[in-house]
Protein backbone atom coordinates (compact mmCIF):
# COMPACT_ATOMS: atom_id res chain seq x y z
CA UNK A 1 0.00 0.00 0.00
CA UNK A 2 2.30 2.76 1.44
CA UNK A 3 4.84 1.23 -2.17
CA UNK A 4 2.11 1.97 -4.05
CA UNK A 5 1.28 5.39 -2.53
CA UNK A 6 5.12 6.13 -2.94
CA UNK A 7 4.95 5.09 -6.69
CA UNK A 8 1.95 7.15 -7.17
CA UNK A 9 3.54 10.02 -5.73
CA UNK A 10 6.62 9.90 -7.98
CA UNK A 11 4.24 9.76 -11.18
CA UNK A 12 2.44 12.95 -9.93
CA UNK A 13 3.37 14.71 -12.97
CA UNK A 14 1.84 12.53 -14.90
CA UNK A 15 -1.10 11.81 -12.25
CA UNK A 16 -1.96 15.42 -11.37
CA UNK A 17 -4.82 16.72 -13.85
CA UNK A 18 -6.65 13.12 -13.74
CA UNK A 19 -6.61 13.07 -9.74
CA UNK A 20 -6.78 17.24 -9.26
CA UNK A 21 -9.83 16.99 -12.14
CA UNK A 22 -11.09 14.22 -9.98
CA UNK A 23 -11.15 15.96 -6.79
CA UNK A 24 -12.91 19.16 -8.70
CA UNK A 25 -15.28 16.91 -10.43
CA UNK A 26 -16.34 15.30 -6.89
CA UNK A 27 -16.75 18.60 -4.83
CA UNK A 28 -19.13 20.24 -7.59
CA UNK A 29 -21.25 17.78 -8.20
CA UNK A 30 -20.87 16.06 -4.79
CA UNK A 31 -22.38 19.74 -3.47
CA UNK A 32 -25.01 19.89 -6.32
CA UNK A 33 -25.63 16.28 -5.88
CA UNK A 34 -27.57 17.27 -2.17
CA UNK A 35 -30.19 19.10 -4.00
CA UNK A 36 -30.43 16.32 -6.87
CA UNK A 37 -30.92 14.21 -3.53
CA UNK A 38 -33.42 16.41 -1.76
CA UNK A 39 -35.80 16.64 -4.39
CA UNK A 40 -35.57 13.21 -5.69
CA UNK A 41 -34.25 13.49 -8.74
CA UNK A 42 -31.61 10.96 -8.79
CA UNK A 43 -33.11 9.37 -12.11
CA UNK A 44 -32.01 13.54 -13.55
CA UNK A 45 -28.31 13.07 -13.37
CA UNK A 46 -28.49 9.65 -14.94
CA UNK A 47 -30.79 10.93 -17.35
CA UNK A 48 -28.45 14.16 -18.25
CA UNK A 49 -25.13 12.53 -18.20
CA UNK A 50 -26.88 9.39 -20.72
CA UNK A 51 -28.05 12.93 -22.70
CA UNK A 52 -24.30 14.58 -22.73
CA UNK A 53 -22.77 10.89 -23.56
CA UNK A 54 -25.12 11.60 -26.82
CA UNK A 55 -23.44 15.29 -27.12
CA UNK A 56 -20.09 13.52 -27.39
CA UNK A 57 -20.93 11.03 -29.45
CA UNK A 58 -22.85 13.32 -31.94
CA UNK A 59 -19.99 16.08 -31.61
CA UNK A 60 -17.06 13.33 -32.70
CA UNK A 61 -19.55 12.03 -35.10
CA UNK A 62 -20.10 15.55 -37.00
CA UNK A 63 -16.38 16.43 -36.80
CA UNK A 64 -14.87 13.11 -37.89
CA UNK A 65 -17.85 12.36 -40.35
CA UNK A 66 -19.77 15.16 -41.63
CA UNK A 67 -17.02 17.79 -41.34
CA UNK A 68 -14.00 15.16 -42.54
CA UNK A 69 -11.25 15.85 -39.78
CA UNK A 70 -10.94 14.23 -36.13
CA UNK A 71 -12.91 15.83 -33.77
CA UNK A 72 -11.62 18.16 -31.14
CA UNK A 73 -12.59 17.98 -27.34
CA UNK A 74 -14.08 21.52 -27.37
CA UNK A 75 -16.62 20.92 -30.16
CA UNK A 76 -17.63 17.51 -28.35
CA UNK A 77 -17.59 19.13 -24.82
CA UNK A 78 -20.00 21.84 -26.85
CA UNK A 79 -22.32 19.44 -28.33
CA UNK A 80 -22.75 17.73 -24.76
CA UNK A 81 -23.07 20.99 -23.53
CA UNK A 82 -25.68 22.09 -25.82
CA UNK A 83 -27.80 19.05 -25.81
CA UNK A 84 -27.45 18.78 -21.57
CA UNK A 85 -28.68 22.12 -21.15
CA UNK A 86 -31.61 21.91 -23.85
CA UNK A 87 -32.71 18.73 -22.02
CA UNK A 88 -32.94 19.80 -18.82
CA UNK A 89 -34.55 22.95 -19.59
CA UNK A 90 -36.98 21.72 -20.99
CA UNK A 91 -37.52 18.41 -18.30
CA UNK A 92 -37.79 21.28 -16.01
CA UNK A 93 -39.57 23.83 -17.95
CA UNK A 94 -42.70 21.58 -19.08
CA UNK A 95 -45.19 20.28 -16.61
CA UNK A 96 -46.86 18.41 -19.54
CA UNK A 97 -43.56 16.50 -19.07
CA UNK A 98 -44.40 13.37 -16.46
CA UNK A 99 -41.61 13.76 -14.38
CA UNK A 100 -40.48 10.06 -14.28
CA UNK A 101 -41.49 8.99 -17.92
CA UNK A 102 -39.87 12.02 -19.42
CA UNK A 103 -36.76 11.33 -17.54
CA UNK A 104 -37.15 7.39 -18.80
CA UNK A 105 -37.69 8.57 -22.36
CA UNK A 106 -34.98 10.85 -22.10
CA UNK A 107 -32.56 8.40 -20.55
CA UNK A 108 -33.58 5.28 -23.06
CA UNK A 109 -33.56 7.48 -26.45
CA UNK A 110 -29.90 8.96 -25.18
CA UNK A 111 -28.29 5.72 -24.94
CA UNK A 112 -29.87 3.88 -27.86
CA UNK A 113 -28.84 7.69 -30.01
CA UNK A 114 -25.59 7.09 -28.30
CA UNK A 115 -25.22 3.32 -29.66
CA UNK A 116 -26.98 3.93 -33.18
CA UNK A 117 -24.29 6.97 -33.74
CA UNK A 118 -21.54 4.85 -32.06
CA UNK A 119 -22.00 2.56 -35.35
CA UNK A 120 -21.12 5.38 -37.38
CA UNK A 121 -18.24 6.03 -35.83
CA UNK A 122 -15.86 2.59 -35.47
CA UNK A 123 -12.45 3.89 -35.21
CA UNK A 124 -13.07 6.41 -32.55
CA UNK A 125 -15.84 4.26 -30.45
CA UNK A 126 -13.21 2.59 -28.34
CA UNK A 127 -11.79 5.63 -27.10
CA UNK A 128 -15.41 7.14 -26.19
CA UNK A 129 -16.94 3.90 -25.09
CA UNK A 130 -13.98 4.53 -22.53
CA UNK A 131 -14.19 7.74 -22.16
CA UNK A 132 -18.01 7.72 -21.33
CA UNK A 133 -17.47 4.51 -18.50
CA UNK A 134 -14.75 6.37 -17.17
CA UNK A 135 -11.81 4.16 -17.89
CA UNK A 136 -9.73 7.24 -19.12
CA UNK A 137 -6.81 7.54 -17.66
CA UNK A 138 -5.57 10.64 -18.57
CA UNK A 139 -6.80 14.34 -18.65
CA UNK A 140 -5.35 16.55 -21.38
CA UNK A 141 -4.44 19.90 -19.70
CA UNK A 142 -7.32 21.07 -22.17
CA UNK A 143 -10.05 19.31 -20.25
CA UNK A 144 -8.97 20.03 -17.22
CA UNK A 145 -8.41 23.96 -18.05
CA UNK A 146 -12.31 23.66 -19.19
CA UNK A 147 -13.24 21.48 -15.79
CA UNK A 148 -11.80 24.81 -13.45
CA UNK A 149 -13.76 26.95 -16.01
CA UNK A 150 -16.41 25.45 -15.75
CA UNK A 151 -16.79 24.25 -11.92
CA UNK A 152 -14.53 26.68 -10.07
CA UNK A 153 -16.89 29.58 -10.95
CA UNK A 154 -19.71 27.19 -10.13
CA UNK A 155 -18.77 26.30 -7.00
CA UNK A 156 -18.43 29.99 -6.17
CA UNK A 157 -21.85 30.86 -6.98
CA UNK A 158 -22.94 28.00 -4.73
CA UNK A 159 -21.11 28.87 -1.82
CA UNK A 160 -22.80 32.15 -2.53
CA UNK A 161 -26.07 31.38 -2.81
CA UNK A 162 -26.65 28.48 -0.99
CA UNK A 163 -29.12 29.78 1.14
CA UNK A 164 -31.21 30.75 -2.07
CA UNK A 165 -30.82 27.75 -3.32
CA UNK A 166 -31.47 25.92 -0.57
CA UNK A 167 -34.47 27.65 0.09
CA UNK A 168 -36.34 26.75 -3.25
CA UNK A 169 -35.30 23.23 -2.53
CA UNK A 170 -36.55 23.02 0.60
CA UNK A 171 -40.31 25.01 -0.63
CA UNK A 172 -40.54 27.28 -3.57
CA UNK A 173 -44.32 27.86 -2.85
CA UNK A 174 -42.39 29.57 0.52
CA UNK A 175 -39.10 31.33 -0.77
CA UNK A 176 -42.30 32.40 -3.95
CA UNK A 177 -44.21 34.24 -0.73
CA UNK A 178 -41.27 35.29 0.97
CA UNK A 179 -40.31 37.25 -2.04
CA UNK A 180 -37.18 35.39 -3.36
CA UNK A 181 -36.66 35.06 -6.87
CA UNK A 182 -37.23 31.55 -7.64
CA UNK A 183 -37.44 31.77 -11.42
CA UNK A 184 -33.66 32.57 -11.29
CA UNK A 185 -32.64 30.47 -8.44
CA UNK A 186 -34.14 27.82 -9.92
CA UNK A 187 -32.62 28.34 -13.68
CA UNK A 188 -29.78 28.88 -11.87
CA UNK A 189 -29.65 25.70 -10.26
CA UNK A 190 -30.56 23.70 -13.43
CA UNK A 191 -27.79 25.62 -15.90
CA UNK A 192 -25.20 24.36 -12.82
CA UNK A 193 -26.49 20.84 -12.86
CA UNK A 194 -26.96 20.11 -16.62
CA UNK A 195 -23.35 22.11 -16.58
CA UNK A 196 -21.55 20.23 -14.08
CA UNK A 197 -23.09 17.17 -15.04
CA UNK A 198 -21.87 17.51 -18.85
CA UNK A 199 -18.71 19.11 -18.55
CA UNK A 200 -17.93 16.01 -15.79
CA UNK A 201 -19.21 13.42 -18.35
CA UNK A 202 -16.94 15.02 -21.30
CA UNK A 203 -13.97 14.75 -19.15
CA UNK A 204 -14.06 11.56 -16.85
CA UNK A 205 -17.17 9.72 -17.85
CA UNK A 206 -20.74 8.76 -17.61
CA UNK A 207 -20.62 6.94 -14.85
CA UNK A 208 -18.03 9.15 -12.12
CA UNK A 209 -20.55 11.92 -13.24
CA UNK A 210 -23.42 9.86 -11.50
CA UNK A 211 -21.69 8.70 -8.76
CA UNK A 212 -20.44 12.04 -7.75
CA UNK A 213 -23.84 13.25 -7.88
CA UNK A 214 -25.48 10.95 -5.97
CA UNK A 215 -23.12 8.98 -3.84
CA UNK A 216 -21.58 11.91 -1.76
CA UNK A 217 -24.95 13.70 -1.16
CA UNK A 218 -26.48 10.42 0.05
CA UNK A 219 -23.63 10.05 2.59
CA UNK A 220 -23.94 13.93 3.77
CA UNK A 221 -27.09 13.56 4.13
CA UNK A 222 -26.66 10.67 6.33
CA UNK A 223 -24.48 12.58 8.75
CA UNK A 224 -24.84 16.03 8.72
CA UNK A 225 -27.07 17.66 11.32
CA UNK A 226 -27.94 20.75 8.48
CA UNK A 227 -28.53 21.60 5.84
CA UNK A 228 -25.51 23.47 5.62
CA UNK A 229 -23.26 20.91 6.46
CA UNK A 230 -24.51 18.49 4.50
CA UNK A 231 -23.42 20.76 1.22
CA UNK A 232 -19.63 20.94 2.86
CA UNK A 233 -20.21 17.24 3.60
CA UNK A 234 -20.70 16.45 0.38
CA UNK A 235 -18.27 18.42 -1.12
CA UNK A 236 -15.66 16.75 0.98
CA UNK A 237 -16.77 13.32 0.29
CA UNK A 238 -17.37 14.00 -3.43
CA UNK A 239 -13.37 15.30 -3.46
CA UNK A 240 -12.40 12.21 -1.52
CA UNK A 241 -13.90 10.10 -4.09
CA UNK A 242 -12.79 11.46 -6.81
CA UNK A 243 -9.06 12.24 -5.73
CA UNK A 244 -8.71 8.13 -3.69
CA UNK A 245 -11.01 6.66 -6.59
CA UNK A 246 -7.67 7.61 -8.67
CA UNK A 247 -5.10 6.55 -6.20
CA UNK A 248 -6.98 2.91 -5.79
CA UNK A 249 -7.41 2.46 -9.54
CA UNK A 250 -3.79 2.92 -10.21
CA UNK A 251 -3.21 0.47 -6.69
CA UNK A 252 -5.53 -2.17 -7.54
CA UNK A 253 -5.56 -1.55 -11.53
CA UNK A 254 -8.89 -1.25 -11.93
CA UNK A 255 -10.86 1.53 -14.64
CA UNK A 256 -10.80 4.89 -13.25
CA UNK A 257 -14.87 5.83 -13.14
CA UNK A 258 -15.40 2.70 -11.48
CA UNK A 259 -12.74 2.92 -8.75
CA UNK A 260 -14.21 6.40 -7.67
CA UNK A 261 -17.82 5.13 -7.64
CA UNK A 262 -16.57 2.39 -5.36
CA UNK A 263 -15.13 4.58 -3.10
CA UNK A 264 -17.89 7.00 -2.97
CA UNK A 265 -19.88 4.22 -2.46
CA UNK A 266 -17.61 2.65 0.04
CA UNK A 267 -17.92 6.27 2.11
CA UNK A 268 -22.06 5.91 1.63
CA UNK A 269 -22.40 2.67 3.69
CA UNK A 270 -19.43 4.00 6.35
CA UNK A 271 -21.80 7.27 6.64
CA UNK A 272 -24.78 5.28 6.87
CA UNK A 273 -23.20 3.00 9.41
CA UNK A 274 -21.90 5.79 11.58
CA UNK A 275 -25.35 7.65 11.06
CA UNK A 276 -27.51 4.42 12.90
CA UNK A 277 -24.66 3.65 15.39
CA UNK A 278 -25.12 7.39 16.59
CA UNK A 279 -28.92 7.07 16.27
CA UNK A 280 -28.86 3.79 18.33
CA UNK A 281 -26.47 5.27 21.01
CA UNK A 282 -28.75 8.57 21.55
CA UNK A 283 -31.86 6.39 22.11
CA UNK A 284 -29.49 4.22 24.37
CA UNK A 285 -28.58 7.43 26.35
CA UNK A 286 -32.25 8.50 26.81
CA UNK A 287 -33.64 5.25 27.44
CA UNK A 288 -30.98 5.10 30.82
CA UNK A 289 -31.06 8.50 31.17
CA UNK A 290 -35.49 7.60 31.96
CA UNK B 1 -54.28 55.15 12.57
CA UNK B 2 -54.93 54.13 9.08
CA UNK B 3 -53.87 50.41 9.14
CA UNK B 4 -53.75 48.79 5.62
CA UNK B 5 -54.98 45.16 4.68
CA UNK B 6 -52.20 42.95 4.57
CA UNK B 7 -53.98 40.58 1.89
CA UNK B 8 -57.26 42.27 -0.07
CA UNK B 9 -59.20 40.44 -2.51
CA UNK B 10 -61.31 42.28 -4.73
CA UNK B 11 -64.00 40.05 -6.37
CA UNK B 12 -61.33 37.26 -7.25
CA UNK B 13 -62.27 34.39 -9.18
CA UNK B 14 -60.23 31.65 -8.95
CA UNK B 15 -59.75 28.34 -10.18
CA UNK B 16 -57.45 26.09 -12.74
CA UNK B 17 -57.30 25.69 -16.43
CA UNK B 18 -59.34 29.46 -17.18
CA UNK B 19 -62.57 27.59 -14.89
CA UNK B 20 -63.59 29.62 -12.22
CA UNK B 21 -64.38 27.28 -9.20
CA UNK B 22 -66.85 29.93 -7.35
CA UNK B 23 -68.58 33.01 -7.97
CA UNK B 24 -65.81 35.87 -7.26
CA UNK B 25 -65.40 36.24 -3.45
CA UNK B 26 -64.30 39.81 -1.81
CA UNK B 27 -62.25 40.31 1.18
CA UNK B 28 -60.20 42.21 3.46
CA UNK B 29 -57.59 40.58 6.15
CA UNK B 30 -56.14 42.67 8.59
CA UNK B 31 -53.54 42.45 11.13
CA UNK B 32 -54.90 40.94 14.44
CA UNK B 33 -58.00 39.15 12.85
CA UNK B 34 -58.45 34.84 12.58
CA UNK B 35 -59.77 34.06 9.59
CA UNK B 36 -60.77 30.31 8.33
CA UNK B 37 -61.59 29.49 5.03
CA UNK B 38 -63.91 26.68 5.37
CA UNK B 39 -65.52 24.51 3.52
CA UNK B 40 -66.07 20.49 2.17
CA UNK B 41 -63.00 18.80 0.29
CA UNK B 42 -62.97 19.76 -2.83
CA UNK B 43 -64.53 23.45 -2.33
CA UNK B 44 -61.45 25.44 -3.57
CA UNK B 45 -60.32 26.22 0.17
CA UNK B 46 -56.12 25.96 -1.06
CA UNK B 47 -57.04 27.37 -4.50
CA UNK B 48 -58.20 30.37 -2.86
CA UNK B 49 -55.17 30.51 -0.05
CA UNK B 50 -52.53 29.79 -2.73
CA UNK B 51 -54.68 32.86 -4.84
CA UNK B 52 -54.65 34.79 -1.73
CA UNK B 53 -50.58 34.18 -1.96
CA UNK B 54 -49.58 35.18 -5.70
CA UNK B 55 -49.02 31.43 -6.23
CA UNK B 56 -51.93 31.16 -8.49
CA UNK B 57 -52.92 33.88 -10.52
CA UNK B 58 -56.79 34.52 -10.46
CA UNK B 59 -59.36 34.30 -13.09
CA UNK B 60 -60.37 37.51 -12.67
CA UNK B 61 -60.58 40.46 -9.79
CA UNK B 62 -57.88 41.87 -7.79
CA UNK B 63 -55.21 40.38 -5.47
CA UNK B 64 -53.30 42.84 -3.58
CA UNK B 65 -50.70 42.21 -0.61
CA UNK B 66 -49.88 45.16 1.40
CA UNK B 67 -47.44 43.46 4.41
CA UNK B 68 -45.09 40.57 5.39
CA UNK B 69 -47.00 37.32 5.62
CA UNK B 70 -45.76 34.21 6.53
CA UNK B 71 -46.19 30.49 5.53
CA UNK B 72 -46.69 27.33 6.43
CA UNK B 73 -47.63 24.84 3.81
CA UNK B 74 -49.15 22.05 4.03
CA UNK B 75 -46.50 19.62 3.74
CA UNK B 76 -42.49 20.65 3.54
CA UNK B 77 -39.77 19.17 2.42
CA UNK B 78 -38.48 18.96 6.03
CA UNK B 79 -40.31 15.89 6.98
CA UNK B 80 -39.13 14.17 3.38
CA UNK B 81 -35.23 13.97 4.43
CA UNK B 82 -33.61 17.68 4.84
CA UNK B 83 -31.60 17.62 7.90
CA UNK B 84 -32.21 20.16 10.19
CA UNK B 85 -32.54 20.58 13.61
CA UNK B 86 -35.55 22.56 14.81
CA UNK B 87 -33.31 26.05 15.75
CA UNK B 88 -32.08 25.16 12.22
CA UNK B 89 -35.59 25.07 10.89
CA UNK B 90 -36.39 28.27 11.70
CA UNK B 91 -33.30 29.70 10.94
CA UNK B 92 -34.37 28.67 7.29
CA UNK B 93 -37.05 30.59 7.33
CA UNK B 94 -35.72 33.79 8.16
CA UNK B 95 -34.60 36.00 5.51
CA UNK B 96 -36.73 37.78 2.54
CA UNK B 97 -36.04 38.73 -1.69
CA UNK B 98 -32.26 39.38 -2.04
CA UNK B 99 -31.19 38.76 1.29
CA UNK B 100 -29.94 34.87 0.71
CA UNK B 101 -26.91 36.72 -0.84
CA UNK B 102 -25.51 36.70 2.57
CA UNK B 103 -24.09 33.38 3.02
CA UNK B 104 -24.35 33.23 6.25
CA UNK B 105 -27.09 34.35 9.26
CA UNK B 106 -26.11 35.83 11.44
CA UNK B 107 -26.08 35.52 15.48
CA UNK B 108 -29.20 37.61 15.75
CA UNK B 109 -31.34 35.41 13.09
CA UNK B 110 -30.03 32.43 15.71
CA UNK B 111 -31.76 34.61 19.16
CA UNK B 112 -34.25 35.57 17.44
CA UNK B 113 -35.29 31.74 16.50
CA UNK B 114 -35.02 30.91 20.18
CA UNK B 115 -37.09 33.53 20.41
CA UNK B 116 -40.10 32.32 18.45
CA UNK B 117 -38.96 29.01 19.48
CA UNK B 118 -39.32 29.61 23.03
CA UNK B 119 -43.13 31.52 22.14
CA UNK B 120 -44.55 28.69 20.55
CA UNK B 121 -43.28 26.26 23.27
CA UNK B 122 -40.95 24.41 20.66
CA UNK B 123 -37.97 25.87 22.87
CA UNK B 124 -36.95 22.26 24.71
CA UNK B 125 -36.83 20.96 21.14
CA UNK B 126 -34.58 23.55 19.40
CA UNK B 127 -31.79 20.95 19.53
CA UNK B 128 -33.54 18.27 18.57
CA UNK B 129 -33.88 16.72 14.71
CA UNK B 130 -37.07 18.20 12.85
CA UNK B 131 -37.54 14.11 11.51
CA UNK B 132 -38.06 13.28 15.57
CA UNK B 133 -40.54 15.43 16.11
CA UNK B 134 -44.00 14.84 16.99
CA UNK B 135 -46.65 16.24 14.45
CA UNK B 136 -48.11 18.65 16.88
CA UNK B 137 -44.01 19.83 17.70
CA UNK B 138 -43.71 19.84 14.07
CA UNK B 139 -46.15 22.14 13.44
CA UNK B 140 -44.82 24.40 16.28
CA UNK B 141 -41.52 24.63 14.53
CA UNK B 142 -43.13 25.40 11.34
CA UNK B 143 -45.09 28.43 13.01
CA UNK B 144 -42.11 29.18 14.63
CA UNK B 145 -40.30 29.52 11.12
CA UNK B 146 -43.05 31.12 9.45
CA UNK B 147 -42.72 33.66 12.79
CA UNK B 148 -39.23 34.40 12.33
CA UNK B 149 -39.54 37.51 10.45
CA UNK B 150 -41.73 38.73 12.54
CA UNK B 151 -44.85 38.72 9.59
CA UNK B 152 -48.21 41.09 9.72
CA UNK B 153 -50.15 37.80 8.66
CA UNK B 154 -49.37 33.74 9.48
CA UNK B 155 -50.69 31.97 6.94
CA UNK B 156 -51.39 28.15 7.46
CA UNK B 157 -52.94 25.33 5.10
CA UNK B 158 -54.38 22.83 6.72
CA UNK B 159 -52.19 23.58 9.75
CA UNK B 160 -54.17 20.68 11.98
CA UNK B 161 -54.88 18.35 9.69
CA UNK B 162 -52.69 15.20 10.94
CA UNK B 163 -53.73 15.95 14.56
CA UNK B 164 -55.67 14.03 17.11
CA UNK B 165 -58.33 16.67 18.36
CA UNK B 166 -56.34 17.17 21.33
CA UNK B 167 -53.13 18.24 19.41
CA UNK B 168 -55.66 20.52 16.85
CA UNK B 169 -56.93 22.51 20.18
CA UNK B 170 -53.72 23.05 21.13
CA UNK B 171 -52.32 24.38 17.52
CA UNK B 172 -55.88 26.70 17.51
CA UNK B 173 -54.82 27.76 20.86
CA UNK B 174 -51.33 28.94 19.94
CA UNK B 175 -52.40 30.48 16.64
CA UNK B 176 -54.93 32.51 18.91
CA UNK B 177 -52.77 33.55 21.63
CA UNK B 178 -50.39 34.62 19.19
CA UNK B 179 -53.07 36.91 17.42
CA UNK B 180 -53.23 38.30 20.74
CA UNK B 181 -50.11 38.86 21.87
CA UNK B 182 -48.13 39.72 18.84
CA UNK B 183 -51.46 41.50 17.09
CA UNK B 184 -50.46 39.68 13.46
CA UNK B 185 -53.77 38.27 11.12
CA UNK B 186 -53.88 34.70 10.91
CA UNK B 187 -55.36 33.28 7.73
CA UNK B 188 -56.33 29.51 7.60
CA UNK B 189 -57.65 26.66 5.29
CA UNK B 190 -59.80 24.22 7.70
CA UNK B 191 -62.94 21.59 6.91
CA UNK B 192 -63.59 21.76 10.93
CA UNK B 193 -66.42 23.91 11.96
CA UNK B 194 -66.47 23.67 15.53
CA UNK B 195 -62.87 25.43 14.78
CA UNK B 196 -64.26 28.17 13.00
CA UNK B 197 -66.94 28.47 16.12
CA UNK B 198 -64.84 28.78 18.60
CA UNK B 199 -61.48 30.94 17.47
CA UNK B 200 -62.13 32.46 14.28
CA UNK B 201 -63.13 36.18 14.41
CA UNK B 202 -63.88 35.90 10.55
CA UNK B 203 -64.14 33.25 7.83
CA UNK B 204 -64.52 32.76 3.77
CA UNK B 205 -67.25 30.15 3.14
CA UNK B 206 -66.53 28.35 0.37
CA UNK B 207 -69.04 25.42 -1.15
CA UNK B 208 -69.38 24.70 -4.81
CA UNK B 209 -72.76 22.93 -3.68
CA UNK B 210 -75.27 26.17 -3.88
CA UNK B 211 -72.46 27.28 -5.02
CA UNK B 212 -71.54 29.67 -2.02
CA UNK B 213 -68.38 32.17 -1.95
CA UNK B 214 -68.97 34.04 1.34
CA UNK B 215 -66.49 36.40 3.50
CA UNK B 216 -66.88 38.09 6.93
CA UNK B 217 -67.21 38.13 10.73
CA UNK B 218 -68.26 35.40 11.61
CA UNK B 219 -70.82 36.94 13.54
CA UNK B 220 -72.36 38.05 10.47
CA UNK B 221 -72.13 35.22 8.55
CA UNK B 222 -74.20 33.37 10.98
CA UNK B 223 -77.26 35.35 10.06
CA UNK B 224 -76.66 34.82 6.37
CA UNK B 225 -79.84 32.57 5.23
CA UNK B 226 -77.93 30.08 3.03
CA UNK B 227 -75.25 29.38 5.94
CA UNK B 228 -78.23 29.10 8.43
CA UNK B 229 -79.51 26.68 5.34
CA UNK B 230 -76.62 24.45 4.86
CA UNK B 231 -74.77 24.53 8.55
CA UNK B 232 -77.67 25.19 10.91
CA UNK B 233 -76.92 27.09 13.40
CA UNK B 234 -73.26 26.52 14.26
CA UNK B 235 -72.20 30.09 14.06
CA UNK B 236 -75.12 31.44 15.23
CA UNK B 237 -74.53 29.03 18.27
CA UNK B 238 -70.98 30.22 18.51
CA UNK B 239 -72.16 33.83 18.66
CA UNK B 240 -74.50 33.51 21.14
CA UNK B 241 -72.24 31.38 23.81
CA UNK B 242 -70.08 34.63 23.95
CA UNK B 243 -68.86 35.22 20.01
CA UNK B 244 -65.65 33.05 18.90
CA UNK B 245 -62.82 33.88 22.05
CA UNK B 246 -62.06 35.93 19.70
CA UNK B 247 -62.06 39.98 19.34
CA UNK B 248 -59.82 41.54 17.13
CA UNK B 249 -57.69 44.24 18.62
CA UNK B 250 -59.12 46.96 16.18
CA UNK B 251 -62.70 46.83 17.43
CA UNK B 252 -63.91 48.58 14.53
CA UNK B 253 -63.17 45.95 11.76
CA UNK B 254 -64.69 43.23 14.29
CA UNK B 255 -68.18 44.08 13.24
CA UNK B 256 -67.33 43.95 9.43
CA UNK B 257 -66.22 47.75 8.53
CA UNK B 258 -63.47 46.67 6.06
CA UNK B 259 -64.17 43.04 5.84
CA UNK B 260 -67.03 42.79 2.66
CA UNK B 261 -69.04 40.70 3.00
CA UNK B 262 -69.40 38.74 0.05
CA UNK B 263 -72.98 38.33 -0.39
CA UNK B 264 -73.18 39.49 -4.08
CA UNK B 265 -70.73 36.39 -4.53
CA UNK B 266 -73.11 34.28 -3.15
CA UNK B 267 -75.70 32.76 -5.49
Amino acid sequence: MIATLRDFVSLWELFRYPTLAGVLAGAALGLLGVYIVLRRMVFLSAALSQVASLGVAAGVFVQARLLGHPSEGGDALGWATALTLAVAIALTRSRKLGGDRALGFVFLGSWAGTLALGTRIVAELHDIESLLSGSAVAVLPDDFRALVTWLVPMLLLHVWWWRGFSAVTQDADDARVRGLPVTLLETALVISLAMGISVVTRVLGALPAFAFSVLPALAALAIAPNLGWALIAAAVVGATSGGVGYVVSYGLELPVGAAQALVGAALTLCCGAVAVTVARLRALLTKSEQ
Amino acid sequence: MDITAVIELDQVRFGYGGEALLPPVSASIYPGELWVIVGPNGAGKSTLLKTALGLLRPLGGRVSRGGTIGYVPQRSRFEDGVPGRSIDVVCSGAGRGWSFLRPWTGPATRTRARSVLREVGAEPQSQSAFATLSEGQRQRVAIARALVDRPDLLVLDEPTSAMDVVAEHRVMELLETLRRTRGCGVLMVSHNLPVVAEFATHALILDREGPLALAGPVAELGDRPEVVARYGDLFSAARCAGGPRASTPHGAREHGHHAHLGGEASR
